[in-house]
């Protein structure tokens, strides 16, 4: 007698996802200003005749969004597990070690000195983010102490020191314009994503994505104590920095097009470890699907509830504070 | 026993300052009470007579405080660009003794008052400097209703504020009629309101019949962003006989759309704000917007900023509706005819003259 057998729960948490996330990429595909009907998807997807117009605005605009929704969210939330892990700390984000920060501070120079043109906020945001963080390990390298500690606490002064300098800019930024295009991009937006964009990004998402990948047992060794992990023949500082490298690669990428984005670094962590109950590999994967799933539902709100972009943020932030709000009761409950 | 040795020159001190403050409270005119309901409110003026002995002007402002002037105002302080330039074409520019910061940024100034940029400087909206404002003495100051948590502080020291909230061309040349009056110089207000309204007037005629483009008028910090249906800029375009593509958008400030949703607007002309941060060749050549009819007919277009900014609510508000009339219906109202009336304008309001190259496009 021959049995089927049944998939593991973990596989049929993988499904689903991976289900809810292709529903969610398609009927994001056909939210938008620009009135694509499902036909015109469908005739543009088999090679069928649409306008010229239409077709441009589907494969530069359209497609690339929510491509870029997908990517930010995986990236933002493995980045977020990733942190989660190696610094001991649930509530650890990507601007831990200051690379939110130094990305903002760098969109805010480029706002207030170099007239604020897109290509020069992206890059002075991505330049910012990476010598935030850079900034904040030859700190760590120039204290005593080495520890995790040491190291959240070098990334809390680098995050203050940019703050700092924003506050700087914003106080000499003229009210109307630079200090508006400042307060917008620490909001986050993909209104403004094209496929040059995209694309321009892709090789530093992939780096980071891969070597964090690539990292991925040793990431789960660093969540024991540095001694332990020693003990086990792993070069605790060497990992670390390794995969802070390209945490802060796949961030500061994404992060120097979209702006800043909030939350979904800290809660899709969260989501996957109750679907896993473990933290590990899967744990990492699943993050990154959920916050994929967030984001593109968050986008699409964002393009779609009112007559002009609401900043993705804000969307974000309405989903993240409330779960944010219930883990801490269910901590105190605990 | 300790206490009581410390009780007597504590209380002869507390004593002392009571006698102090009460004698500076003495000095000080109380403040004007507020309007009392019921009573007229804003624009609610009575200039008695124009000679200085019976001069009295009451005016009722736009945060609703009652200001009564007994003498004309000499010593003004500025809060912010609108109200200096007010100040400016009521020819008061020898009457200013500061300003707001930053302002070396305003061309304006260089051309008009270039003794603006040596006056000292009392902060910006942001962070006014009230001690700067009280160390000159002025008898009065023209802020903006948003520092309204400053102007208590300064109506508390006794220095008259007039506040202002020019969002509209009617509340405009309101506040621009209080300045006359509070500086007696009713008849160079009337002048200029005499300008706006002749130009306003041949506008309309020059646009019987004329067709309204369609208009997508940008931010000047990004492309994607665009005029909500409560700014002044929706006026202007439909002064100046166009249709904001955006005029669905309810908001009183700079929204941001999507590459997306400005394609589906397809505007005929798009209008970048003074002093973009990228040029009309960027917009032209960006692939993602080729298609658009704006586009397609080359018709971008750069407001001027070569004075200031003319998509606001200033005295020379009327110069933004005039240039974009002639950039939309050139053919009734060519950008030389711009020109001859900006130069005229800044020649009759601001005592300078301008090379007309400067306002063609």
């Amino acid at each position: 007698m021959k049995t089927t057998k049944k998939p593991s729960p973990l596989t049929t948490k993988y499904i689903v996802l991976a289900f809810l996330l292709v529903m969610a990429f398609f009927l994001s595909i056909g939210i938008g200003k620009y009135p694509i009907s499902p036909q015109d998807i469908y005739r543009l997807l088999t090679g069928g005749d649409v306008s010229s117009l239409t077709q441009s605005v589907f494969y530069n605009l359209r497609i690339p969004r929510v491509f870029m929704s997908l990517i930010a969210g995986f990236g933002l939330s493995i980045a977020g597990s990733v942190y989660q892990t190696i610094f001991k700390n649930p509530l650890a984000t990507p601007d831990l070690i200051g690379v939110s920060s130094g990305a903002n501070l760098g969109a805010a120079i480029a706002i207030t000195f170099f007239a604020g043109g897109t290509s020069a906020i992206a890059i002075s945001a991505f330049i910012g983010g990476v010598i935030a963080v850079f900034t904040a390990l030859g700190l760590t390298r120039l204290s005593a102490e080495k520890s995790i500690t040491t190291f959240v606490l070098a990334g809390i002064v680098i995050s203050s020191l940019a703050q700092g300098f924003i506050m700087l800019l914003k106080v000499f930024a003229d009210p109307e314009h630079q200090l508006a295009a400042m307060e917008f991009w620490a909001m986050g937006s993909f209104a403004s994503i094209t496929r040059d964009k995209l694309i321009s990004i892709l090789p530093f998402v992939l780096i980071g994505l891969i070597g964090l990948l690539l990292l991925r047992w040793q990431i789960n060794l660093l969540s024991l104590s540095d001694e332990e992990g020693r003990s086990l023949g792993i070069p605790v500082g060497l990992i670390r920095f390794f995969v802070v490298l390209f945490a802060t690669l796949l961030v500061a990428s994404i992060v120097s097009i979209t702006g800043l984005i909030s939350f979904i670094g800290l809660i899709a962590p969260h989501i996957g470890r109750m679907l896993t109950k473990r933290n590990d590999t899967h744990t990492l994967v699943l993050s990154g699907l959920v916050g994929a799933l967030l984001l593109i539902i968050s986008d699409s709100l964002a393009r779609s509830l009112t007559a002009s972009e609401l900043p993705i943020s804000i969307l974000t932030t309405f989903i993240g504070a409330p779960y944010l709000g219930y883990l801490m009761i269910r901590l105190r409950q605990s | 026993m300790k206490t009581t040795h410390l009780l007597k020159p504590a209380l002869l001190i507390v004593l002392a300052m009571l006698v102090l403050f009460s004698a500076i409270g003495c000095n000080q005119n109380s403040p004007t009470p507020p309007n009392q309901p019921g009573e007229s409110n804003s624009g609610n003026t009575d200039n008695e007579n124009t000679g200085h002995n019976d001069f009295e002007v009451v005016i009722t402002d736009h945060l609703n405080r009652q200001l009564t002037f007994d003498t004309p105002a000499e010593n003004i302080v500025s809060g912010y660009y609108i109200s200096s330039s007010m100040l400016m074409a009521l020819g008061l520019s020898d009457r200013v003794i500061g300003i707001e910061a930053r302002a070396e940024t305003r061309p304006l100034y260089q051309l008009a008052a270039p003794h603006f940029l040596d006056l000292p400087s009392i902060g910006s909206m942001r962070e006014l400097d009230i001690e700067a404002i009280a160390a000159l003495d002025p008898d009065l100051v023209v802020l903006s209703v948003r520092l309204k948590e400053a102007i208590e502080i300064l109506e508390s020291l006794n220095i008259p504020v007039l506040a202002i909230d020019p969002e509209t061309t009617d509340r405009l040349f309101q506040a621009i009629d209080w300045i006359a009056q509070i500086t007696d110089t009713v008849d160079r207000a009337e002048q200029l309101k005499a300008f706006h309204n002749q130009k306003m007037v041949d506008v309309a005629d020059m646009l019987q019949g004329q067709s309204p483009p369609t208009i997508y008028f940008a931010g000047n910090s990004d492309l994607l962003s665009t005029v909500s249906n409560q700014m002044y800029q929706q006026i202007m375009i439909e002064q100046a006989g166009g249709i904001s593509v955006s005029q669905d958008i309810n908001d009183t400030y700079w929204a941001t759309i999507s590459y997306e949703q400005l394609i589906a607007y397809n505007p005929d002309v798009i209008i970048l704000a003074p002093a973009a941060t990228y040029s009309k060749e960027e917009v032209l050549d960006n692939v993602n917007l080729q298609g658009i009819t704006a586009i397609g007919n080359q018709r971008v277009y750069e407001m001027p900023y070569q004075i200031e900014a003319w998509d606001s609510p200033i005295p020379s508000g009327i110069l933004g509706t005039l240039w974009l009339t002639s950039v939309l219906h050139d053919s009734v109202y060519s950008s030389d005819d711009f020109a001859a009336d900006a130069t005229e304008f800044y020649e009759i309001f601001y005592d300078f003259t301008v090379d007309p190259a400067a306002f063609t496009y």
